[in-house]
């Protein structure tokens, strides 16, 4: 009887919500004068022509993600569930990963798109609500704005104290370049290259602003051939290595280093006034983008965001920037980008090729950084020495590279606390990244 | 391995010149746009806020070389423990008790609405 009753109250819905909207489309048309098969998308013109029950329920079957699915939606499906998965088991990078998993399963439901139908909802739909979030990815305006929040919490202070940290901040960036030829030599564009070797950068919101001005799908080469799109996946792999950066990095910085050179000790970091910490973003941004003035989106907004903090004057505009402002646009710039891993444009050999690019670009920049920290130590005199152990910092993947630097030291000596110290390296690696960024961007923009 | 390094070798000299300048001219400017703010900071900044400090202390009648210049301020820990300490003094006091013990003697009224031999059962 219950069966009964629930067919019935499903049928009478499928009649409400199929049918009867049909027949009044079609009632409204033959008051207007069109032609009724005119009208209906083509996936109802092959149709014999059958109304009713039956003909409702087929095509709410066709709607269905059930009756769309295919293998790589499945696969991004598992991919989004490991990204929330590692999240909230492990804690990686769950205020990144949480978004781009759920983005991910937003971005892979299938749904009906034969026959030139189009529901404007997926995020490569014109008009859709998702494709107007996805407006500020493609045209680089979540970047910069992540960066002001970046600047209104980061204290500079390690780095104004002992500024010869800022050389470990460059070298790690060599990761940059040695993965942009890697990426020419694997038959990537100039262009395509340079974006996916900001991935050595492990900055984020500097890799989607790169790729979004390089590898946007849009713009087109010197031969006429048009760039491919790979906003998607180099913001993944972005990530996807940032969280993984307390994987991937302590073994390189173990090969490289021995006992003694872990140990080591450095001078605590000394007391910075005020008025050093006002003028470390002034001058930092005029410094910096009069060298190179394409990184200015970027750097513009993370000094910026630094001078409302050091100012004093306008703790608002600072808390503001670096809470709610920053939330906001990490809920929009995971899910958009996690949306933009459609199984179609995402499950490609490309984006392998940029997984193992990205890999790599994170292990060459770690190599650099500790390697750099080695030579310094060749220069510096005995009780001054930097502990290499802090160069894997250089990469920008604040502060996760820093409290690896402090894993990696306690281990080695359970009072020797590299953190502070680490910071510093871990902030000009920002600085770094975004100058790689501007100069890419110059040359191939 | 002979064969990949021969191979490896061929595909880099396949690189143009653009290339190589784009990755030379990169990592110099990267170098060089944190070594000139390095330079500005370990320097420039320094001279300046010593030679402040400097003209203050003449101004007070201060003798400069017993002021303490940007590079031998104290370092950030022990001021750190200077505010820890004062923190601890003035919000915790609580934990600096009298030391006079006290018994609280609790006072209970008699009622007879509460007492057992005047319930119900007893009725």
């Amino acid at each position: 009887m219950w069966t009964m009753l629930a067919l019935l109250v499903i049928t009478s819905l499928a009649w409400m919500a199929f049918v009867k909207p049909e027949q009044d489309r079609q009632k409204a048309l033959a008051e207007s004068g069109i032609e009724a098969s005119a009208a209906l998308p083509q996936y109802q013109q092959d149709q014999p022509e059958e109304e009713g029950l039956a003909d409702g329920l087929m095509q709410f079957w066709a709607f269905t993600g059930f009756r769309n699915v295919t293998s790589g939606h499945l696969i991004m499906i598992v991919v989004g569930l490991i990204f929330i998965f590692l999240a909230i088991r492990y804690e990686y990078e769950p205020l990144l990963l949480v978004p781009i998993g759920t983005g991910i399963l937003i971005g892979n439901i299938p749904f009906f798109t034969d026959g030139g139908m189009n529901l404007q909802v997926g995020i490569y739909q014109q008009g859709s609500v998702l494709n107007y979030l996805y407006f500020g990815v493609m045209k680089g305006v979540y970047p910069p704005l992540i960066f002001l929040g970046i600047g209104a919490m980061t204290d500079f202070s390690s780095l104004i104290s002992n500024p010869r940290l800022l050389l470990l901040g460059a070298a790690a960036q060599i990761g940059i370049f040695a993965t942009f030829i890697g990426a020419l030599l694997l038959g990537f564009a100039p262009p395509e290259a340079g974006a996916i070797g900001i991935i050595g950068g492990a900055d984020g919101p500097t890799a989607i602003f790169l790729s979004s001005r390089l590898a946007n799908g849009i713009n087109v080469l010197s031969d006429g051939t048009t760039v491919k799109n790979l906003i998607g996946p180099i913001a993944i792999a972005a990530y996807s290595y940032m969280a993984l950066v307390p994987v991937i990095q302590p073994p390189i910085m173990r090969l490289l280093t021995n006992k003694k050179e872990r140990l080591i000790r450095m001078k605590p970091p000394r007391a910075v006034t005020k008025t050093e910490k006002i003028l470390f973003p002034i001058f930092g941004l005029l410094l910096t983008c009069f060298i190179s003035p394409s990184a200015l989106p970027l750097l513009g907004m993370l000094f910026f965001g630094n001078i409302l903090k050091e100012s004093g004057v306008t703790k608002r505009l600072a808390e503001t920037a670096r809470t709610s402002l920053i939330d906001i646009v990490t809920i929009m710039i995971g899910l958009t980008v996690g949306a933009s891993t459609q199984a179609d444009v995402f499950l490609t050999k490309e984006s392998v090729l940029i997984f193992g690019l990205g890999a790599a670009a994170f292990a060459v920049a770690t190599t650099t950084g500790v390697l750099f920290a080695k030579g310094m130590n060749l220069f510096l005199p005995e009780g001054d020495k930097i502990n290499p152990l802090i160069g894997n910092s250089g990469v920008s993947a604040v502060p996760d590279s820093a409290r690896v630097s402090e894993t990696e030291g306690l281990k080695a000596d359970k009072t020797n606390h590299l953190l502070m110290h680490a910071m510093g390296p871990n902030v000009a690696g920002v600085i770094g990244s975004a100058i790689a960024a501007g100069i890419l961007l110059s040359y191939l923009g | 391995m002979i064969m990949q390094s021969i191979f490896l070798a061929e595909a880099v000299r396949s690189l143009d010149s653009l290339t190589w300048t784009i990755v030379l001219v990169g990592i110099g400017i990267v170098f060089l746009s944190l070594l000139i703010v390095y330079w500005f900071f370990r320097y420039v900044l320094t001279f300046i806020l010593n030679f402040r400090l400097k003209s203050f202390a003449r101004k007070k009648g201060i003798n400069p070389t017993e002021i303490q210049t940007v590079k031998t301020i104290q370092s950030g820990e022990v001021n750190a423990a200077i505010a820890m300490a004062i923190f601890s003094y003035f919000n915790e006091l609580h934990d600096v008790e009298s030391g006079v013990m006290t018994i609280k003697r609790v006072s209970r009224h008699y009622s007879p609405w509460s007492s057992k031999l005047y319930n119900m059962k007893n009725l």
